[in-house]
């Protein structure tokens, strides 16, 4: 809930409140929705519910935090969902089990998992670098950059996905070591949140606690002072944009496990969902702004909404309707609060 | 402006809270409950033929059923799914996105103990469908549709000797394929093409393209690129696994004025006005109403614990595939007038 307000609750008067109110006004459309499902569906109150929600989260959360990133330096990233599926294949390709029919490496031996995993990251960071070498040298806006990217990398990923054994198949059939890895659980908790619980401490330390995240803000905010301050901006936007990669490597190398299967197609579609997920959550276009808190408050508000539409029975047109208002609504408070800092 | 930006998000956003209000449907405690879903509602003909059928066979039968929009991303199904099992619906109808990914939906479902209809979609990974008992699927034989397109072509094919436009006796063809590793694309692709062959005549492909969203655009924009292509006047026949392509294609036809023999799958109310007007050949019926039908009769029977084809028309096959297969119909200008709602 916290929109970097910081008023004492104290010493508030009627304005405050008000500020208060409108700073915090969609959660409170949320919250107000999250109790109308509750009142329809009792049963939405349950564990499994509450499980089934922070799960289905956990790979959109670390794709935000990518994402996210990119957005405080002003920019976006539309190659994300290419990037995610890019991932998905590899490592998908690389896990299959050894009796599994079509297999897209017949003769390969089964590899220890942090194998593909770190294959996966390589190749996206280097994609990702490629586009923030490209914003931040050529000054290309990151939008066409990332356009472009999401393009070529179809086309590669493509050409990667048909060169398998059995030609363009999905990929399935995964090793029962990776699945477990992913969807399993310790001492209850699902694996997937325990890995989204461990990215968002590393994110909240890179983007709080070191030169590269006091940067990272500072070139957001105002490149041309960060860089007459000594801030090598090339290199902060690049770094951005190749931690975004890991994030991405990370995201599909758990999504590929978590759906049961991969092919060309895979995240297509996914950079929205994370860019909505982080302007609700109050990561800001404006650059400069946005926090770790936000982009999980605005993942988990749209899995609760999805959820709980789906959970009641909601006819899925009115769904599209709610979540596009949704997105649309907490942009115009969000753009209210730049209007009135400048 | 401050203030008239705040009263207009809060309203507007009073005013969604309130149309979901409305259009949460009431639910009947005593009710079969059924969790369906579409692959992707972009998709004609599941969005168009099955989709209104599941829903008014449902009404008929008295059973709520509940069908959202998977958005052509296995993901969201997987999340659906969860959804559905959480809310405890009584029996699953799920049209897989990706064909691969039917076992972690099984296991799902299995861990749950809910009953399981797959349909249109049908699992590719080998004993699959044994891996549950409750399980089962309803959809056609994939390689029907191409051979009884593959047969309509080659008679019309024998009764205009004209089509051969460089009278070489060679069935020079270009081939909109569809999804890639959709085994209804893959069998279409081989089987309509065998049809050729197996009667004794000759073909050529001049050029296959794939599309993951069988779109009417992608046939549009490939069978425009083709016409202005080296081999544009050579192409004799279009064939298209399905009709949404095939009006793509009858389009760019129309837009670069040539007429040429053209062949889709589906029968959609589209393909018999094109039919009767006479800018397409021939398509075949998808029997998507009869595939509504059978899914729902199998999973209400399932849900009240029966024998899945109880009391209704359909068989299982033998051959341990657990499938009800509903068969397909060759759309002609002769009898298209037979399909006509």
């Amino acid at each position: 809930m916290s929109r970097g307000n910081r008023i004492k609750l104290s010493a508030m008067g009627k304005e405050q409140w008000k500020e208060l109110f409108v700073k915090n006004a969609i959660y409170l459309v949320i919250l107000a929705i999250i109790i109308f499902i509750i009142v329809r569906e009792p049963a939405f109150l349950s564990l499994n519910v509450f499980r089934n929600i922070l799960t289905q989260s956990a790979v959109r959360l670390i794709l935000a935090f990518g994402v996210g990133g990119i957005i405080i330096t002003q920019g976006t990233d539309l190659s994300l969902g290419r990037m995610v599926g890019f991932a998905a294949v590899i490592t998908g390709s690389l896990l299959q089990r050894a009796d599994y029919a079509s297999r897209f490496y017949p003769d390969l031996s089964p590899l220890p998992l942090f194998v593909p995993l770190l294959i996966s990251c390589a190749v996206i960071a280097f994609f990702s670098a490629i586009n923030g070498f490209v914003v931040a040298k050529f000054k290309i806006h990151p939008f066409l950059a990332t356009l472009g990217m999401m393009i070529t990398l179809y086309g590669i990923l493509s050409i990667y996905f048909a060169s398998g054994a059995p030609g363009p198949q999905p990929i399935g059939g995964f090793d029962p070591r990776y699945t477990e890895f992913v969807i399993g659980e310790t001492l209850g908790v699902p694996n997937l949140v325990i890995y989204a619980v461990i990215v968002s401490i590393v994110v909240w330390v890179l983007w709080n606690k070191t030169t590269f995240g006091k940067n990272l803000y500072a070139v957001g905010g105002n490149p041309e002072a960060a860089k007459v301050s000594g801030v090598n901006v090339t290199k902060t936007i690049v770094l951005v944009y190749v931690m975004a990669g890991v994030l991405y490597g990370i995201g599909g190398f758990l999504e590929a496990a978590r759906i049961g299967s991969a092919n060309n197609g895979t995240g297509y579609g996914y950079e929205l969902d994370a860019i909505a997920a982080c302007v609700v959550g109050g990561i800001s276009f404006s650059g400069g702004i946005g926090k770790v808190s936000g982009a999980i408050t605005g993942v988990l508000l749209f899995t609760i909404i999805s959820y709980g539409m789906t959970f009641i029975g909601m006819e899925q047109y009115y769904q599209y309707i709610i979540k596009g208002v949704i997105i649309v609504a907490a942009v115009a408070l969000d753009a209210k609060k730049y209007l009135k800092k400048t | 402006m401050k203030r008239s930006i705040t009263s207009l998000v809060m309203m507007a956003l009073l005013a969604i809270s309130l149309v979901s209000l409305f259009v949460a449907c009431e639910k009947k405690d005593d009710q079969i409950v059924i969790g369906a879903n579409i692959y992707t509602f972009a998709d004609n003909f599941m969005n168009g033929v099955m989709k209104p059928e599941l829903e008014s066979y449902a009404a008929g039968k008295g059973v709520r059923i509940e069908i959202v929009d998977s958005e052509g991303q296995q993901a969201k199904l997987n999340d659906q799914v969860d959804v559905f099992i959480t809310r405890k619906v009584d029996v699953l109808v799920i049209n897989l996105v990706d064909p691969a990914a039917a076992g972690t939906i099984i296991a799902k479902a299995k861990a749950a103990g809910i009953p399981l209809v797959l349909f249109n979609k049908e699992a590719t990974e080998r004993g699959v469908m044994a891996s549950y008992d409750y399980v089962w699927y309803v959809g056609t034989n994939s390689a029907e549709s191409g051979i009884i397109q593959g047969q309509m072509m080659v008679a019309d094919w024998r009764a205009n000797p004209t089509w051969d436009r460089n009278a070489d006796g060679i069935v020079q063809y270009v081939l909109l394929k569809g999804e890639p590793g959709h085994p209804d694309a893959e069998a279409r692709t081989v089987e309509s093409v065998r049809a050729f062959v197996d009667a004794g005549l000759q073909v050529e492909q001049l050029a296959l393209e794939a599309d993951p969203n069988w779109s009417t655009q992608h046939g549009n924009d490939k069978m425009a690129a083709w016409l202005t292509s080296s081999f544009g006047n050579r192409i004799e026949l279009v064939i298209c696994n399905n009709d949404g392509m095939a009006f793509g294609a009858i389009n760019a036809l129309k837009a670069a004025g040539v007429s040429l023999p053209i062949y889709g799958v589906d029968a959609l109310d589209q393909a018999l006005t094109h039919i009767a007007d006479g800018e397409m050949n021939g398509t075949v019926l998808n029997d998507g109403v009869n595939q509504s039908r059978a899914a729902l009769d199998l999973a209400i029977n399932a849900a009240m614990g029966l024998s899945v084809t109880e009391g209704t028309r359909w068989t299982l096959s033998t051959d341990g595939s657990k499938a009800v297969r509903v068969p397909y119909l060759p759309v002609t200008p002769s009898n298209y007038q037979e399909f006509r709602n």
